[in-house]
């Protein structure tokens, strides 16, 4: 026989062989019954040396299981879980999925209401009816100086447009939309409705801003 | 190398239908399980039964088998429940009252027969063991060495390399060379004489 072959059986027993050719050798054993027999008897000498008392190194063990095995269906394609374990699996995957995502897309709601600047409306109507209702200042710069107080209330920076009120609200409904395999059509179609009904109330709340620029310049 | 990677390349091969596969695995494991078995019953037989019956369990269940654990110590519990029930079936089984003792001195040879092995296997066994031993002594000190540290003390490869302060490979060659010494003279023996090697499995 091969001697590099039987010193890889060899290897194999002691399961230090690298993993690769444990699959080949693997293969070849379980179809070579004279390498299988070396095997056995190596196990045998195993036995021997550690003097195991009672045990028989004739033990016919092997002939009886392999007898017995041979009237057994073979295991094929089996080592997922079987048919009933997956069953008892199966009807609460899809209720935490659709759990999982609705508490995600709840606390992505209450983040975003959280993070929109609420007041800002209430904010932008005090701070500017001050401004019109007071009586104008007799000299000019100081007039223009009270404007641009008001002004820095209602106008927003150049570089602070309304755009991020309304960009995480998309990306939250293409969220929901891309993960909408794991909620129901129902619960799909309200958080859609409450990020479409956000959305308008934030372009109602940015719409009073839009006259001001035009009072800028009507003040200037 | 990766703990218990030989054997999960075997069982992988049964869960995909390799009823050959699985013969390795029992001629591998047989005599340790007998072994584990014998702390629940005394008689070598009954062990060997409750063996079988442990392997047959454990290749109905390998499918279930995910190798989270190594093989061995999941193919031990199967072996340990199945001793306990064997031994909890045997204490409450009717069978032994049953039992015709008109020929009193006959069943005391089966009872005696039964807590100790049977002459041939015996015999058998002990030819296996002294022609081991033999073959033992016989090796060169470094085979000697390597192959007791790996079967009598259940050093790893690496850690044998420690302690003989060498070369893995060279551990592999000397482990796999006494067992290839050893097994030239159980085959010699058994073939020749007594016949029966395809016993040995």
């Amino acid at each position: 026989m091969n001697e590099e072959l039987d010193s890889q059986l060899s290897a194999m027993f002691d399961d230090a062989l690298p993993p690769a050719e444990c699959e080949l050798l693997a293969r070849r054993l379980s179809r070579d019954e004279q390498l299988k027999a070396r095997w056995g008897r190596y196990a045998v000498i195993g036995a021997a040396i550690r003097a195991e008392r009672g045990v028989r190194l004739n033990a016919r063990v092997a002939g009886r299981v392999n007898a017995r095995i041979v009237s057994e269906p073979a295991l094929s394609g089996s080592s997922a879980p079987s048919r009933a374990g997956r069953g008892r699996l199966a009807w609460w995957q899809p209720l935490a999925g659709s759990a999982v995502a609705a508490g995600v897309a709840a606390l992505a709601i209450l983040w975003l209401r959280a993070q929109a600047p609420p007041a800002a409306a209430p904010l932008t109507a005090q701070a500017a009816a001050p401004s019109q209702s007071r009586p104008a200042a007799a000299h000019p710069l100081v007039a223009a100086e009270r404007m641009r107080d008001a002004i820095s209330f209602v106008v927003p920076p150049a570089n602070a447009a309304p755009a991020p009120l309304l960009m995480p609200s998309t990306e939250l409904a293409n969220y929901v939309v891309a993960h909408s395999m794991f909620s129901s059509p129902v619960t799909r179609r309200n958080l859609l409705s409450a990020f479409m009904t956000s959305e308008a109330a934030g372009a109602a709340i940015a719409a009073p801003a839009l006259p001001v620029p035009d009072a800028q310049s009507h003040a200037q | 190398m990766g703990a218990d990677v030989s054997d999960l390349s075997l069982v992988r091969r049964v869960q995909r239908g390799d009823k050959g596969a699985f013969d390795a695995l029992v001629l591998k494991y047989q005599h340790k399980l007998v072994k584990l078995v014998m702390r629940y019953v005394r008689n070598p037989a009954e062990a060997e039964d409750i063996a079988q019956e442990a392997f047959i369990k454990a290749y109905r269940a390998l499918p279930q088998f995910r190798g989270d654990s190594a093989f061995y110590t999941w193919l031990y519990r199967i072996a340990i429940n199945t001793a306990k029930n064997a031994v909890v079936s045997r204490d409450r089984s009717p069978i032994e009252y049953n039992i015709d003792r008109s020929n009193d001195e006959s069943y005391e040879m089966q009872g005696r027969m039964k807590d100790s092995e049977t002459p041939e296997g015996l015999v058998l066994t002990e030819e296996i063991r002294s022609i081991v031993n033999a073959a033992i002594d016989a090796l060169p000190e470094d085979l000697r060495t390597a192959i007791v540290l790996r079967e009598l003390e259940g050093l790893s490869y690496e850690e044998i390399a420690a302690t003989m302060d060498c070369p893995v490979g060279t551990v592999r060659s000397r482990i796999f060379r006494a067992r290839e010494a050893i097994d030239r003279r159980l085959r010699e023996v058994f073939e020749g004489g007594l016949g029966r090697a395809e016993e040995l499995g």
